[in-house]
């Protein structure tokens, strides 16, 4: 059966104008709230997760428990490693100079080993290493989770700004140019 | 009836509504399906398999008295001969780890490891036909692309199957569970 022609065709396009309307408005008003609830997301987490690694209370290796915020003020790049990480101890070299070449101006590295305390002992006197490690054992894997690190797998590094703001999070070994590129512009000239 | 004239007065609430069923729309969904933790970070990852895909876990009883523990290592993967571990409900024997790769460690001087498909039979001196046996295996291992996963722990049930039975199946652990959820 036909429909009945529509007795006013003027109104039928406004209707139609309507909905248009309605459906862009609909449309923009959807991308805008995905974005800024992303936006939100991610700055919460963020936060979260700064604050969460700031407040870790961890034995190094002679057993003295320190806290990360001790270090707060500083350019810091935390790094999660282990002695049975082989890409952990490569890029461990990297750091080392990094530390020694900008300590002055304001950047402080901070191992977490995922490790007993004899053998980071050990490797880091081989290594002769120049920033604080700290034990996490196995639990600190799941507190790099946390922070972002989404395969739990090491090296995983952090870095936070003077402000305790999450930079950048990194999985797998960090490239000295890519430190470089983050880390410089947040030290003292 | 003057429609246009009611219908342009009444855009501007209907845009309204408009707005806010969609701004609570996106929220629903955001809510629903928040985006990947760090989606916002600069953080250029190398693509990598989930340690239980990279390095896939199964295990069957042969009789009543061997295990075969498998790993399909991916390629680009390898484990660690000395982090593999093995224990279940059961005394077990010492398992039967084939030859491993040799390869110098700055550190640890020579280290054993595992690539391909690792199969270890595992001896169940005091299995009996039937008996259901929670096996866990531990297992360590790295991808070439630079990183390492930490020690890991899955457990499978086996049956042990009765005599002249042949083997039982394959069992894989199962999935989508985190490593420390």
């Amino acid at each position: 059966m036909l429909a009945p022609p529509d007795p006013d065709p003027a109104a039928r396009r406004s209707s139609w104008r309507r909905w248009a309307l309605v459906a862009g408005v609909v449309a923009i008003a959807l991308i805008a709230g995905i974005e800024l609830a992303r936006y939100g997301y991610r700055a919460a987490d963020e936060a979260r997760a700064a604050a969460a690694l700031l407040a870790v209370e961890l034995p190094d290796p002679s057993g003295r428990v320190q806290r990360i915020d001790q270090w707060r003020g500083k350019v810091l790049v935390v790094n999660f490693w282990a002695t049975w990480c082989v890409p952990c101890r490569e890029e461990m070299p990297g750091f080392i100079k990094a530390q020694a070449a900008s300590g002055g101006r304001g950047l402080q590295f901070v191992g977490i080993a995922v490790d007993k305390p004899e053998p980071v002992q050990r490797f880091a006197s081989e290594l002769g290493l120049n920033y604080p490690t700290l034990i996490g054992g196995l639990p600190a894997m799941v507190l790099s989770r946390e922070l972002g690190n989404r395969l739990v797998a090491l090296p995983f590094t952090i870095v936070l700004d003077r402000g305790g703001r999450v930079v950048a999070t990194h999985l797998g070994p960090v490239k000295p140019a890519d430190l470089h590129a983050i880390v410089d512009p947040l030290l003292q000239p | 009836m003057t429609p246009d004239t009611r219908s342009s007065s009444r855009v501007p609430r209907v845009a309204a509504i408009a707005l806010v069923v969609g701004m609570l729309l996106a929220g629903a969904w955001t809510v629903a399906a928040p985006p990947a933790r760090g989606a916002g970070l600069p953080a250029a990852e190398p693509k990598l398999l989930a340690p239980e895909e990279a390095f896939r876990f199964s295990a069957r009883a042969l009789d009543a008295h061997t295990l075969e523990v498998r790993f399909d290592i991916a390629d680009g993967y390898y484990l660690y001969r000395d982090k593999l571990g093995f224990e279940a409900d059961a005394a077990l024997g010492t398992p039967a780890l084939p030859e491993a790769l040799r390869k110098h460690d700055a550190f640890f001087g020579e280290v054993l490891t595992y690539r391909g498909r690792l199969v270890v039979r595992v001896p169940v001196p005091s299995g009996v036909a039937g008996q259901s046996l929670a096996l866990k295996a531990a297992s360590q291992g790295c991808a070439d692309a630079g990183v390492c996963y930490p020690p890991s722990l899955q457990q499978v049930k086996v049956a042990l199957p009765a005599a002249g039975a042949g083997a039982g199946p394959l069992v894989e652990p199962e999935r989508k569970k985190g490593w420390f959820n």
